[in-house]
């Protein structure tokens, strides 16, 4: 047993800390309802200043810890709530994940733009002396991370119970609408619970600095970490929150202990809070998490045509026509860029049906981009001719899709989001080490094939045969749209309720077209793999998943022009425009632009102009009969004559 | 003198008009009822003078001062107090925590002392979560909180929906105290007989415009009713 107590002091230690993250975020959850996917890179951005502060600008250590956390996490609460989300009132849940994710990406684009991808060593803040406790050394900043931790959260606690702040935040959190009515400011009530959330993960961030190192992608992550623990607190319960981050913290530390010696169980211990996430969320029963809607009244949006209710031929022959000629001019390593750009437009395409057509945010789709590689990889060793391994590796995937449609059946638009962030980290740490996906080696290799007699062996060849299995791709997913699946999964994005009252069954089209989306995404991962020839562990990992939905939302989810649009900004656009700054900055706009273009109809592409006729035909037609509607319908006051205002009501 | 006075007051949900050009005006000390069908714009037109929708024209005075491009909780301070539809508490919250929001102003033993001389019961149960009360507790909850923040303006919207009709009483009486106290009333009522009864003045609002204004005395005959609710009443 005593071999087990220093992990319990370390468990206890870092539960603490995530303990301070997961109740700043639940904070904000409650009072705000806005998810806030960049909780992390908040805590990352404080304690770069920390770190800046502190070791360049050589600031006293309370000093700086107090700017930190006192005026820049708050100060990023602020922006957060007043720049980014105080204008999305009345958008849809999967828009406010976006616009986080879109800051998450973003913020950590910015972080390494400005400090470099290094770690940087931080020296500790708190004394390191030890002393004895029967069977173990505590180290005295251990005790003050459990104190700091208890202190905040019982800080809290009598914050929200009796002070005259708490109260009113909580009556927010009831109801914002009628804490309005009441002569507060329920818009001021939720800044400053962003302000108090986001000190809170600067905190977190700047105590775990010293232990972990300053790293933009550590620290985000960690900081991630904390969902696990704000899922069991059922992401509106402070007290459960708390244990949870403990609960993780512990299970961690002793996970590491039970784990040493069998090396394919190494990712357990980093899983751990994926795998609490996504058995929470998964396990739950049916309506036990429900989100928290804090937005106003939806503004009405009327008189819109639809996207993609026409197969978009002739969108789609130009673009054929413009890839067809294309290798005439291109060689080398441009003609790899423009397969590889041809590769990501079915990736995108296979992306939109979930997030265009369905609007389900899916935050785990390079696992399917991946198994499809090393799957396809595994079936060619084993001496399965390329066209079978390929379409037999995207058929392995289709029970993947179907496993994480599960959490789409359940779950709402965060909480799935959520449960496939979880799924997407489980699968890199616990999979792609196993002999299922990479194996011990990390790598997996697909040498070009020859395929109906023709070697593909040569970039053009392999250009036009990927050419081929792309367009075919985006026929099915076109194809999709414009069935009866795809006007289920478009009625079911806009009222699961009364599509059920239809007599439609929600459940089979969500899991019909997650197994769809992750064929195609495995098939793009197959050439995508083909054509690298070596496929790594960090080739595809699960961030990609997060950047292509940023991407995605930018240029737009909805039609194929989106799809390829995101393929030439993400692949094509860095070979161009080669300078260090615009590779780096990329992640930085594809945030911002997220951020901005969430609520866009059709991202960049939708603000593209359409000469469609029969549409404004549509529409013309249909204001002016709502303006006559309008006439008829305003009655004419008749008003008694001793009953005019002015002469009944004057006093 | 004009405590709520509206003037050609348009707004609606999005694109959406539902009152077009709506005049109204509550003098100081009166009750003024306000009828209408199902989507004649009733609660809308409480809920655009409280600053929970947005007025896209016309003017919103209360005591002569323009309040209508005040943000919800601006007009609230100024004096207008919109019980909502439903039961206006906040559930998850203790009834004294309900009551203590805006402590501060009086001390809170006063508030709770005026609140038990009108709804005895509430004294009882300071501690229990509002939430957890019955419906008519819940509804004597929201009046409570009204007195005591000590509104110029009530409107009160469908307070005796879902409630036993001894209940009701029990309500409507509260609200004359309110009125008895000098402060002046918007009701909307699914009893328009009681409403009317107790009410200085009555409206009546049809498609989002009003139809009628006059005094309860000429609703008597119910041939108002007849003529502009289609014998709804």
């Amino acid at each position: 047993m005593s071999e087990y107590l220093p992990f319990i002091i370390i468990g206890l230690a870092t539960g603490s800390v995530y303990a301070i993250a997961a109740m700043g975020l639940t904070v904000t959850y409650t009072t705000s309802g806005v998810f806030n996917f960049a909780h992390g890179a908040v805590g990352m951005i404080a304690t770069f200043i920390f770190y800046s502060l502190r070791v360049d600008a050589g600031l006293p250590t309370a000093l700086a810890m107090a700017i930190a956390v006192l005026g820049v996490g708050p100060a990023v609460g602020v922006v957060i709530d007043r720049v980014l989300l105080r204008r999305l009132d009345g958008a849809t849940a999967a828009t406010y994940v976006v616009v986080s994710l879109g800051l998450l990406v973003a913020l950590q684009g910015l972080a390494i733009w400005i400090y470099g991808p290094a770690t940087r060593s931080l020296a500790p803040i708190f004394p390191h002396s030890t002393f004895r406790l029967p069977g173990v050394n505590v180290g005295w900043d251990q005790v003050i991370l459990v104190a700091i931790a208890a202190g905040a959260g019982l800080g809290l606690a009598l914050f929200f119970r009796y002070s005259r702040l708490g109260i009113q935040t909580r009556a927010v959190v009831d109801d914002p609408g009628l804490t309005e009515l009441e002569g507060l400011d329920s818009g001021l009530i939720t800044t400053f619970s962003w302000m108090l959330g986001c000190s809170f993960a600067a905190l977190a961030g700047v105590l775990l600095a010293p232990l972990l190192g300053v790293d933009a992608v550590l620290l985000t992550l960690l900081a991630i970490q904390v969902f696990g623990a704000a899922v069991i607190g059922r992401l509106t319960s402070l007290p459960l929150t708390y244990f949870g981050a403990m609960l993780i913290g512990l299970g961690q530390a002793l996970a590491t202990k039970l784990v040493t010696g069998h090396q394919a169980l190494n990712g357990l211990p980093t899983s751990l809070p994926f795998i609490i996430l996504f058995a929470v969320l998964v396990l739950s029963p049916k309506g036990f998490f429900q989100e928290v809607v804090r937005t106003k009244a939806a503004a009405v949006r009327t008189g819109r045509r639809a996207l993609g209710r026409v197969f978009p031929w002739p969108v789609l022959v130009s673009l054929v026509a413009v890839a067809v000629v294309l290798p005439a001019r291109l060689s080398g390593a441009r003609l790899l860029t423009a397969t590889s750009t041809l590769g990501f437009v079915l990736v995108f395409a296979s992306l939109s049906l979930l997030i265009g057509l369905s609007r389900q945010v899916s935050l785990c789709h390079a696992v399917f981009v991946v198994f499809g590689a090393t799957t396809l990889a595994h079936l060619r060793n084993m001496g399965v001719p390329y066209l079978p391994a390929l379409l037999l590796a995207a058929l392995v995937m289709v029970p993947v899709g179907a496993l994480v449609a599960i959490p789409a059946i359940r779950l709402s638009g965060l909480f799935l989001a959520l449960a496939t962030f979880g799924f997407g980290i489980l699968a890199q740490n616990l999979l792609f080490l196993t002999k299922f996906a990479f194996g011990a080696g990390s790598v997996v290799r697909i040498p070009r094939p020859t395929v109906f007699g023709v070697d593909l062996g040569g970039d053009k060849s392999f250009y036009y045969f990927v050419l081929i299995c792309v367009v075919l791709g985006v026929i099915a997913v076109e194809a999709v749209r414009v069935t009866r699946l795809g006007r289920v999964l478009r009625a079911l994005a806009d009222s699961p309720t009364a599509t059920e009252s239809l007599g439609i069954n929600p459940t089979a089209a969500r899991v019909i077209v997650f197994c769809v989306g992750a064929f195609l995404a495995a098939i793009a991962g197959g050439l995508l793999g083909t054509l690298t020839q070596v496929v790594n562990t960090t080739t595809f990992d699960f961030f990609q998943s997060l950047v292509w939905v940023t991407v995605l939302v930018t240029t737009g989810a909805a039609t194929i022009g989106g799809s390829v649009l995101a393929s030439l900004l993400l692949v094509t656009a860095p070979t161009i425009f080669t300078s260090k700054t615009f590779v780096e900055l990329q992640p930085v706009f594809f945030g911002v632009a997220a951020i901005l273009l969430a609520q866009a109809r059709n991202g960049l592409v939708g603000l593209v102009p359409r000469p469609d006729f029969s549409a404004l035909a549509d529409q013309s037609a249909w204001r002016g009969g709502s303006r006559r509607l309008a006439e008829r319908s305003v009655p004419e006051t008749t008003v008694p004559s001793t009953g005019v205002p002015s002469m009944g009501v004057r006093a | 003198m004009i405590a709520l006075d509206v003037a050609g007051l348009r707004g609606g949900y999005g694109r959406t008009e539902v009152l077009h050009g709506v005049d109204l005006r509550v003098p100081a000390g009166k009750a003024v009822a306000l009828l209408g069908s199902n989507g004649a714009g009733k609660t809308t037109l409480l809920r655009t003078i409280a600053g929970l929708n947005p007025t896209r024209s016309g003017t919103i005075r209360l005591n002569g001062e323009s309040i209508g491009h005040r943000p919800a909780h601006a007009r609230a301070r100024a004096g207008i107090c919109l019980i909502p539809e439903g039961r206006g508490i906040f559930r998850r919250l203790s009834v004294q925590e309900n009551l203590a929001m805006h402590g501060g102003r009086r001390d809170i033993a006063e508030v709770i002392d005026r609140v038990a001389s009108l709804f005895p019961i509430l004294e009882e149960r300071l501690g229990q979560q509002a939430g957890t009360l019955s419906g008519g507790q819940q509804q004597m909850l929201a009046l409570a909180r009204a007195l005591v923040k000590d509104p110029t303006v009530v409107l009160a919207d469908e307070l005796s929906v879902g409630l036993a009709p001894v209940v009701v009483d029990e309500i409507l009486e509260a609200l004359n105290v309110l009125r008895a106290e000098g402060r002046s009333l918007l009701i909307v009522e699914q009893y328009v007989e009681r409403a009317v009864a107790m009410a200085d003045y009555v409206y009546i609002l049809n498609k989002g415009a009003v139809v009628f204004v006059g005094e309860p005395r000429q609703c008597a005959s119910g041939a108002v009713f007849e003529r502009y609710l289609g014998g709804a009443a």
